[in-house]
């Protein structure tokens, strides 16, 4: 009776933090998987967060590897990240995982599909409010980020917008919304480093 | 020397496995009623605070206007039928009116939202009357509009969550491409208001090329008026549909008493079923010690005593089901709630199920008084044990 109403009060809890704030859900979770991984057979849904994970201690961390600091009440250390592991049969093929991030006009909500090891297979800007949102939605910007991984955007300065090695390389598509594209660099990077901290924990490639 | 109380408890954890299965059993069909008596309560409440949040008892809109609605949400802004603006005039002269206010919504397509674009609504309202009316509001952050006619936004509080917008920020409404700047963030009101992006009607009206026409009118009624006499004289306006929130919340009750007279039906057989437990229970445990009762009756227990000591055991038993129950309900209340949602066609905004001492005590009383119905015969066989006979089945 005892294990039946502790396992009832952690069901509790967890869905407690699961309703607390908003994250960065797939719209269509069976779709947008079949598409970014055509040879999926399924997948497993997880919900995170660093306040559930390793606390302050964990968002002092992700802040400092960003090298930029949360900013407005919305980037905090409650907000739910929904984590979408990969399956093909019992194997791992990947994961897809979202974050909302500030831009110009409204929410951007990038997410990134990488492979065991980290590496960007696929990037995908859910939603943008942006007068260059075509561009920056086009494949051709998302094919700049396909192969990079971690370790190519350690260097990414968030707040000055400045890369070196791999990172360098990507275009900006619409000069003119410079900031919605520091906005989506920045959010890669934040991605990047909270999949690092969340499944990777430091094994880079 | 042991009480009749203690020896009750004690006999329950005889056969600890049974005990806790009917204790499951019936604490089940208490976390079943209350949550069924809880939403009873809680439907009527959640639709009372929605309708009570608009600000007004009538909405007027153009005739055909529901349908409309539909093609607002599927197709955006266009083929939408609009009131004129003059009608703002008729209806304040009104005698039993105490105020109105406009409103104008226009949707538009924003290819960008998600894979195959979607719809982003903006409702422009007066800020002259619409903040009067909605006195429930509270901003977050900021305040209404500094003019009617200023390229201003307010923003719900779920709407700037998603959008991640402060004061001072900006939006851009696509399609027409005009730049909004966001003056205020409202507190979260658990209702439709949440994710809603309020402009000035006039500047709607400008950015949408819909000068002079209007999607509503809602209308505030005097505090004595009659509103059956006012919404007769409004359905004689041409070209207008008269929504009474009044007709939509009795309507809305009807449809969900259906399903109330279903969840109690339910309810009720969930009891049946734990009182069946109960009876089960108590009589197998009654049969179990047909000689030890003998032996009891023996050595001086009257019949009563005997009655007493398994009326004892099923009231404990019931409590603690009882008991067991309604912990299981607040819990749990979250996820009845989504349960709940998923299942109605309609659910207003807020919490469903509402669980208060009533509902809990009737809750408990129900429990208790089913089970020591159930346990009234056990006891009664009990009670009639005779026992030389049973001293005898023993020895045999």
């Amino acid at each position: 009776m005892k294990k039946l109403l502790i396992a009832g009060a952690l069901v509790l809890a967890a869905t407690a933090s699961l309703w607390a704030a908003v994250g960065c859900d797939l719209n269509d979770p069976d779709r947008d998987v079949k598409r970014i991984f055509p040879e999926s057979t399924g997948y497993k849904t997880t919900y995170l967060s660093i306040k559930d994970g390793g606390g302050l201690q964990q968002l002092a961390r992700v802040i400092n590897r960003l090298g930029d600091k949360f900013s407005g009440p919305y980037e905090n250390i409650d907000v739910p990240y929904t984590l979408y592991e990969i399956k093909k049969g019992a194997a791992t093929l990947g994961y897809i995982h979202g974050v909302n991030q500030k831009g110009t006009y409204g929410g951007i909500q990038v997410f990134l599909a990488l492979d065991p090891q980290g590496v960007i297979r696929g990037f995908y800007i859910q939603k943008l409010t942006s007068r260059a949102a075509t561009q920056l939605r086009s494949k051709s910007f998302a094919r700049q980020f396909i192969g990079l991984s971690l370790k190519d955007f350690d260097g990414y300065n968030v707040p000055f917008g400045r890369a070196e090695g791999p990172v360098a390389a990507i275009r900006n598509p619409a000069p003119e919304a410079v900031w919605d594209f520091r906005a989506v660099m920045r959010a890669v990077k934040k991605n990047l480093i909270l999949m690092d901290e969340f499944v990777y924990h430091g094994a880079k490639p | 020397m042991m009480s009749l109380w203690g020896l009750a408890w004690r006999n329950l954890f005889r056969k600890k496995t049974r005990t806790t299965l009917t204790l499951l059993a019936l604490a089940l069909s208490a976390w079943v009623l209350a949550s069924l008596l809880g939403f009873n309560r809680g439907y009527r409440k959640a639709l009372d605070r929605d309708i009570d949040h608009m600000g007004f008892q009538v909405l007027l809109t153009a005739k055909g206007c529901p349908y409309e609605a539909a093609t607002l949400m599927l197709k955006g802004g266009t083929g939408l039928r609009y009131l004129k603006e003059d009608m703002v005039a008729t209806v304040h002269d009104r005698p039993e009116v105490a105020d109105v206010t406009p409103m104008l919504m226009q949707a538009v397509f924003d290819p960008n939202k998600g894979e195959s674009g979607g719809i982003t609504a903006y409702l422009g309202v007066d800020p002259k009357t619409f903040p009067f009316l909605k006195g429930t509001l509270e901003f977050r952050q900021g305040g209404w509009f500094k003019a009617p006619a200023a390229r201003e936004a307010v923003m719900g509080y779920e709407a700037a969550e998603l959008e991640q917008r402060e004061v001072g920020d900006k939006l851009l409404i696509p399609e027409i491409n005009e730049e909004i700047k966001v003056v205020g963030i409202l507190k979260r009101t658990g209702t439709q208001d949440d994710g809603t992006i309020f402009l000035p009607i006039q500047t709607v009206q400008e950015l949408f090329k819909k000068q002079g026409q209007l999607t509503g009118l809602g209308i505030k009624v005097k505090k004595d008026a009659d509103i059956d006499k006012l919404e007769e004289q409004l359905y004689n306006l041409p070209d207008v549909q008269v929504v009474s929130l009044s007709q939509v919340k009795s309507t809305i009750m009807n449809l969900v008493a259906t399903a109330r007279v279903i969840v109690m039906s339910v309810a009720l057989i969930a009891v049946l079923i734990a009182l069946v437990g109960v009876i089960n229970t108590v009589l197998m445990s009654v049969f179990e010690r047909y000689e030890e009762i003998g032996v009891l009756k023996s050595l001086g227990a009257m019949p009563l005593d005997v009655f007493r000591l398994v009326v004892y055991e099923t009231f404990l038993l019931c409590s603690a089901g009882g008991a067991l129950g309604v912990a299981f309900s607040f819990g749990f209340a979250q996820i009845t709630d989504q349960i709940i949602r998923r299942v109605l066609p309609y659910a207003p905004t807020g919490s469903l199920v509402a669980l208060d001492v009533a509902v809990i005590g009737v809750t408990f009383l129900v429990m208790v008084g089913a089970g020591l119905l159930g346990g009234l015969y056990p006891a009664f066989r009990a009670a009639r044990i005779r026992p030389i006979e049973a001293i005898r089945s023993e020895s045999l």
